[in-house]
């Protein structure tokens, strides 16, 4: 069970990592001889990673995964609402540049 | 919490699944203060969008890769204080003492890197009022980095928890431990926030 429980937390941390390191390949995407060019799927792709981390952090490094259903179905609707605001505020921002 | 209120011993290594980890009030505490951070985050989301320039010419000054490797860092402590927990959890407190001091060394190492990215920018000229960019960068990095502060004093709290047999409580280990992850995932926007981005 021990060695279970730890093998799962370094796969996640394992997943966590991998993500941060997609990073490298997006920016290397968006910049165009060493000049960030803007870009709507780098910055939605780039906020959807980091809403991902968010939820496997809750879900497996704060427990969330083994809470009530109250804690679970609350955590997924904050990250959520999370990507909302984000999102909104991005899209109007953009739509009255 | 009561003496009588604190569970002293060794509990069961899977958690029960109708308790909140480390209580409801850490909960709301974290939601909230995670509320109060995305309106941070709308806001620096907005005013991008209306100066787009202004922010990408000051994102081509940060280095990408040590924004990645600040975010590793913290991942890292934060996966060293879940096995904190863990070890906490099946009694195995030497392990768990040593997970809760890898955690804070992680969290310096985290403060030297991001002091280090600071020294260098403002050696470059780039301060809270060289650009609307770097106002939000220092505004942001340097009120994470107060919770990261406080994440220490929370560690302390820990280690004090961890150290006598008399003190332990597995759910103020819990709650500790549910501070540090926050200040991990209000990194983890705050970096593809500023550093990705576009």
């Amino acid at each position: 069970m021990e060695d279970g429980s730890n093998r799962r937390l370094f796969v996640v941390w394992l997943i966590l990592v991998a993500i941060s390191l997609v990073y490298l390949w997006i920016d290397h995407s968006a910049t165009h001889q060493g000049i960030p060019t803007a870009s709507t799927v780098v910055t939605v792709v780039a906020i959807c990673f980091a809403l991902i981390k968010v939820r496997i952090i809750m879900r497996e490094f704060m427990e969330v995964r083994g809470a009530p259903p109250v804690l679970r179905r609350l955590t997924d609707y904050w990250v959520l609402l999370m990507a909302v605001a984000l999102f909104g505020a991005y899209f109007a921002g953009r739509a009255v540049a | 919490m009561t003496t009588t209120e604190r569970d002293v011993s060794p509990v069961s290594e899977e958690r029960p699944s109708q308790r909140v980890p480390g209580g409801r009030d850490i909960w709301v505490f974290v939601l909230f203060e995670s509320a109060i951070f995305t309106s941070y985050f709308c806001v620096y989301l907005f005013n991008r969008t209306q100066h787009e320039q202004v922010f990408l010419l000051g994102q081509s000054h940060l280095l990408l890769w040590l924004g990645v490797l600040e975010t590793i860092v913290l991942l890292t402590s934060s996966w060293a204080v879940a096995r904190c927990v863990q070890h906490a959890r099946a009694g195995r407190y030497d392990a768990s003492t040593r997970d809760a001091f890898l955690t804070a060394g992680l969290g310096v190492l985290f403060l030297v890197l991001k002091v280090a990215e600071w020294v260098r920018l403002i050696h470059a000229g780039h301060t809270f009022t060289s650009s609307e960019f770097f106002q939000y960068f220092f505004f942001l990095t340097v009120i994470h980095c107060i919770h990261l502060l406080i994440g220490f004093v929370v560690l302390g709290v820990l280690w004090y928890q961890l150290s006598d047999q008399e003190r332990r409580s597995q759910q103020t280990v819990e709650t500790c431990a549910t501070y540090w992850h926050s200040v991990d995932f209000f990194w983890v926007v705050i970096f593809a926030l500023l550093y990705v981005v576009r």
